[in-house]
Parts: C-alpha cells; sequence; structure tokens
C-alpha cells in the first residue's frame, strides 16, 4: 500500500525522470546538457505561459478554449498596429488590452449569464480567430512591418560569459510569470477562493465568496497570459499570422492536466503545470535528436498524456 | 623500417577514410507545409537523392506552425547534424537561422525565398517560366495580332512574369497589347476575369480581333477560356496561355481547345537539386549564388498525359 501511495503520489515526476534518463542515455553528447535546457525552456516558454494562466481558470473548475485564438489575435493586434507606424509599447499595449477583454468577456459569459465554459469559450475562440482574420486580412505580416527591436527580444538574453551561456529573455519571462501566478494562487486569499470555488462553488457562494466577480476576473487573466504568449510568438517569428496559435490550447490543458496528476488532490497547481509543459517540451526536442518521426512523436505525446492521468485515476479510485 | 612506417600509415589513411565515409551525415529537413502536395513532391525528391547518398535521414513536419521550426532547428544544430534544410519564409525563423550560422552548420531553403543567412535557394525561374509562355503565344500568332494579357503587379512572384512578357511582346512590332488586366482575386481569380474577358469580346466582336490571351497564371486563363466558350468564339483560334500547370489547366490543355500550354514547375527536381546543394554544401565548398534555378517544363497537348 505504501508502494501505491508512493506511485501515485511520485508517479508522472518518476516516468519525467525516467524520460529523462532514456535520452540522455540515447543521445550522451547532446541532451543533458545546459545549452540544450535553455533551449528547451526557450521552446517551450510560449507554451508555458498560456499553461500557466490556463491553470488560474481550471482551478475553478473551468476551462477557456479561446486562449489559442486570442494569442493569434493579440499578435495580429499588435503587428497591425506596428504596420501603421505606431511604436512598440503602444502595439504591446493594445494586445494586452485586448486580451483583458477577452478575458472579461469569456468571464462574463460564463459567470454572469451562465453559459458552460466549455461551450461559451469554443464560440469565443471561432470570434476571436475571425476577428485576427478581419483585422489582419488573412495575412501573414512580417518583414519591415515588424520592428526589429521587437523582434530581437525574443533573440536576445542575459549572457553569462563565464559558463558562455545565454538566458533568454524568453525564458526569463515565462519565469516571471510562473512566479506571478504561483504567488496570485498559492499566497493570496484571492487564490485561496479561487481553489474553494473548484472545490464547491455553491457552498463558496453561501460562505460569503463573490463567485462571480471571481471567475470574471479569472478568465481575464487567462486572456491576458494568451495575449503575452501571442506576443512572445509574434516576436520569436518576426511575423504575425492570424493562426499562429492555434496549437498552444490543446497543449495548455494537457499540460495542465499532466500536472494535476501530481497533486494529491488532483487540483491543478501551477508548479505542477511547469512540470506537465517541461515533460512535453523534453519530449519534443529529445525525439527531434533522436530523428523519430514527427507523426509518432505526436502519436507518443497523446498517449503519454493519456497514460499519466488514467494512471492517477486509477490509483486515486483504488484509495 | 621506412617502408614499414610507409605501409602503416597509408593504412591508416585508408582506414580514417573508411571511417568517414561510413558514419552517415545526418541531414534534417525542417517544413510547416508538408501536407502540401508541391511540398510532398519536394520530399520525395529530396529523399530520392538522399537515400542513394546513404544520409541519416530526418524529415519533421511543423504542420503550419512557424514558432516550432526556430525550435527544431535549434533541436537539429544541437545534435549536431550536417546540414539543415527549410521550406519556409526564411525571413521569419531569422532566430533559427542565426543559430545555425552560429554553429556553422549550412542551411539550405528549398523554395523558400532568398536570404543571407542561407547558403543557397533552390527554386524555379519566375522570369525564365514567363518568357518561355510569352515565346509561345508570339510564335504560336505569328508575331502579329492583340494580345490580352492577365497580370497581378501587387504579388512580387507574379509581376516579375508580367514584366517579361511586356518585355517579349514590345519586341514585335505587330503585336499589340490591347489590354493589361488585373483581376480582382478574391473569388480565386476565374470568375472575375471570366467577366472581365466578356465584356472585351463583347467591346471586339469581328473574328480574328482578339489573337491571343497570355495570363501570369492559371486561374484567368481558365475564365477567359470560359468567357470565349460562352460568347460561342472558341474556333477563332484565340491562342490561351498560363502558368502553373494546375489540374484545371492539365485537363483544358488534354482537351485540345483554345488553352494550349501553361507551365510547371519540377517540384520533385526542386528537391532533388535541394539535397545536390546541401551536399555541396556540407563537402565544404562555397556556393556562389544565393538562388539555383531549377528548370520547367512547357506543357502542352503534346506532352500532357505524362
Amino acid at each position: 500500500m505504501k508502494m501505491l501511495n508512493l506511485i501515485k503520489k511520485y508517479g508522472t515526476l518518476i516516468g519525467f525522470f525516467g524520460i529523462i534518463i532514456f535520452f540522455t542515455i540515447n543521445l550522451p553528447s547532446t541532451f543533458l546538457t545546459a545549452k540544450n535546457f535553455i533551449n528547451i525552456s526557450q521552446q517551450i516558454s510560449m507554451l508555458a505561459v498560456v499553461a500557466f494562466t490556463m491553470t488560474v481558470v481550471m482551478v475553478m473548475n473551468d476551462f477557456d478554449l479561446s486562449v489559442g485564438s486570442m494569442a493569434s489575435l493579440a499578435g495580429i493586434v499588435a503587428a497591425v498596429l506596428f504596420s501603421m507606424g505606431y511604436p512598440i509599447w503602444i502595439g504591446i499595449l493594445a494586445a494586452l488590452f485586448v486580451g483583458i477583454i477577452g478575458g472579461l468577456f469569456n468571464g462574463f459569459l460564463v459567470s454572469i449569464i451562465g453559459i458552460l465554459p466549455f461551450v461559451a469559450t469554443l464560440g469565443t475562440l471561432t470570434m476571436f480567430s475571425g476577428f485576427a482574420f478581419l483585422i489582419s486580412g488573412g495575412r501573414t505580416i512580417f518583414g519591415r512591418d515588424i520592428p526589429s527591436e521587437f523582434s530581437s527580444f525574443a533573440r536576445s538574453g542575459i549572457e553569462i560569459s563565464s559558463l558562455d551561456l545565454k538566458i533568454p529573455f524568453l525564458s526569463i519571462l515565462a519565469l516571471l510569470l510562473l512566479f506571478i501566478v504561483w504567488f496570485i494562487l498559492e499566497q493570496t486569499t484571492y487564490g485561496r477562493r479561487l481553489y474553494a470555488i473548484g472545490g464547491n462553488a455553491e457552498a463558496s457562494y453561501l460562505a460569503g465568496i463573490k463567485v462571480k466577480q471571481l471567475r470574471l476576473s479569472a478568465f481575464a487573466l487567462t486572456g491576458v497570459g494568451a495575449a503575452i504568449a501571442g506576443l512572445m510568438y509574434s516576436s520569436r517569428v518576426a511575423s504575425s499570422n492570424p493562426t499562429q496559435g492555434s496549437g498552444l490550447m490543446l497543449e495548455a490543458i494537457a499540460a495542465v492536466f499532466l500536472g494535476m496528476t501530481m497533486s494529491e488532490e488532483g487540483e491543478p497547481r501551477v508548479l505542477y503545470t511547469l512540470l506537465g509543459v517541461l515533460i512535453l517540451g523534453v519530449l519534443d526536442n529529445g525525439l527531434t535528436q533522436m530523428n523519430v518521426d514527427s507523426y509518432i512523436r505526436e502519436v507518443l505525446v497523446g498517449f503519454i498524456v493519456i497514460l499519466a492521468v488514467a494512471f492517477s485515476s486509477i490509483t486515486k479510485k483504488r484509495n | 623500417m621506412k617502408s614499414c612506417i610507409k605501409f602503416i600509415s597509408f593504412t591508416l589513411l585508408f582506414l580514417s577514410m573508411f571511417v568517414s565515409k561510413a558514419w552517415a551525415e545526418k541531414v534534417t529537413v525542417i517544413t510547416p507545409y508538408l501536407a502540401q502536395p508541391g511540398t510532398q513532391m519536394y520530399v520525395e525528391g529530396f529523399k530520392n537523392e538522399a537515400s542513394k547518398k546513404g544520409w541519416d535521414l530526418n524529415i519533421i513536419d511543423t504542420k503550419g506552425d512557424v514558432a516550432e521550426v526556430i525550435s527544431r532547428i535549434e533541436d537539429a544544430v544541437n545534435q549536431k547534424v550536417d546540414g539543415i534544410v527549410i521550406n519556409v519564409d526564411p525571413s521569419q525563423i531569422a532566430a533559427g537561422l542565426e543559430v545555425a550560422a552560429a554553429a556553422n552548420i549550412p542551411v539550405v531553403g528549398m523554395d523558400s525565398g532568398a536570404d543571407p543567412l542561407l547558403v543557397t535557394n533552390v527554386t524555379s525561374n519566375g522570369y525564365a517560366m514567363a518568357a518561355e509562355t510569352s515565346v509561345y503565344v508570339a510564335n504560336r500568332i505569328e508575331g502579329k495580332g492583340n494580345v490580352v494579357m492577365f497580370v497581378f503587379d501587387a504579388f512580387p512572384p507574379v509581376q516579375i512574369r508580367g514584366v517579361i512578357a511586356d518585355a517579349v511582346f514590345g519586341n514585335f512590332p505587330d503585336i499589340n497589347v490591347m489590354d493589361r488586366i488585373t483581376p480582382d482575386v478574391q473569388d480565386g481569380g476565374i470568375a472575375d476575369s471570366r467577366a472581365k474577358m466578356e465584356a472585351l469580346l463583347a467591346a471586339n466582336p469581328e473574328a480574328g480581333s482578339i489573337a491571343a490571351v497570355w495570363a501570369a497564371w492559371d486561374q484567368p486563363a481558365i475564365g477567359a477560356m470560359q468567357a470565349i466558350e460562352a460568347a460561342g468564339r472558341s474556333n477563332e483560334g484565340i491562342v490561351i496561355v498560363g502558368i502553373d500547370a494546375n489540374p484545371q489547366a492539365r485537363d483544358a490543355i488534354s482537351q485540345g481547345g483554345n488553352f494550349e500550354a501553361s507551365i510547371a514547375q519540377d517540384f520533385v527536381g526542386i528537391g532533388s537539386a535541394t539535397a545536390n546543394a546541401i551536399d555541396r554544401a556540407m563537402s565544404g565548398e562555397e556556393i556562389k549564388s544565393k538562388v539555383i534555378y531549377v528548370p520547367t517544363v512547357l506543357i502542352t497537348s503534346a506532352n500532357v498525359g505524362d
């Protein structure tokens, strides 16, 4: 029973180290290096930001399916403003503003109108995507329209010359957001109330928690997170495309689920979400280096998510 | 003793050559567009050539995700591959190209657009394609008559086609470009081209008043053909040519009607030429030209079935 408990608690973590050991053996000289892990941290930074802020709504048992389209829309809004000659800070502020408004709209539909989050955000997913196409005319905005100061952000970092390493700004930004979300969820009354809503919304309401306002604001946070990820993406590819963020949503939810298998109560915790994102990022990196077919990679990633969640739900049932 | 040393050193040299040959070179191809038919043909040509060369080949499809192309370039660089091939606008993946350049790993573009960070880009020559179809028209109408041009100057790859056709027709004193039409392409380019052509046919009712239609891509040529057929003027011998040789154009050409010719890019050939280019770059050869053109094929009723 003790053994089972241990596996239940640390199964996903053991799996993660299993993956690391597997790649280290198969890629002895190139996988377990500081440079490669800095690489991975940069590659997962956008997904990480979306997943961290997705955790905020998932704490309340809610979902936000619109994060991918919001990331696309935010990137497009900034790029269109850049192409019209506005300074960078205006483009960034406008994109973040769109994120807040979009998030609040999601929150309004879910908490005030009372539509199921799945349905409400499925609707806004389509709406945001439509806006992104409308504003951009369906084009990819690139080249001279994107200021080089904006795109060089994703290519720069803090140089550590003694180790010949560069910590990318994208990774630092993701870490900063991890800290902010961790602080909000774990260290404030606000965060504890969100967990209370997730535990039992009805009871929380009866206990005097302002459920509606809290849900509204949590969705706004998720919206801003998606907008930040969209800006990071645009900076990385020095362009904006109306579909650029579409891959983020499912992976972010998968990362939160992977993380949930590690928490005892099956609640989303943002530090565990980080582990979920890391698992996805390490798999992508390692399997690419091992020349595994990209389609097989996809099947494998899906399978691992199912395996982890199935395993944790089986062990929980037994308990 | 001397001969012994000689023997040993020769053996070592021979062995070292053998060992370096036995180590397969690692090449990674990264594209967001593997689902598209053209890209699949590039990759097919590349694969054939790579298997002949015995490369350890990794083909990665990022399914439309451009940022992931950068991530996979970083992984390939970290994996210390010998060469990388990309099939995406290089200006959007500069972050990845810089990483490869810093590691001295050559990157070749497969119909990707030219960029200083690429060793070279292998593609089709848009100028040559336009030259071939416009000369075909000029020869078919024996250097005289009214020609209608369909152009699209807002899109650079199509704009250069128009420039060449202007020059060719301008060089025949008896050829008169009666109209240079830019169709509305929002509906795909066929419907508006047809409408514009119908208006021209109505304005020039007498037989022989229009000798040919030159289109910078296939859709306007198809629209013009439909207009000519609808006006009952298919038997006037109006010559129509397009560019790209898409399936609809090939079908029209095989019918043996007014749509006589189009020009096809050799996608498989671009793939194999890309493999040869990265091979040269990996062996340390300096490739001077930033663009390598692969010949295109004029498609007429004679070879449309091939």
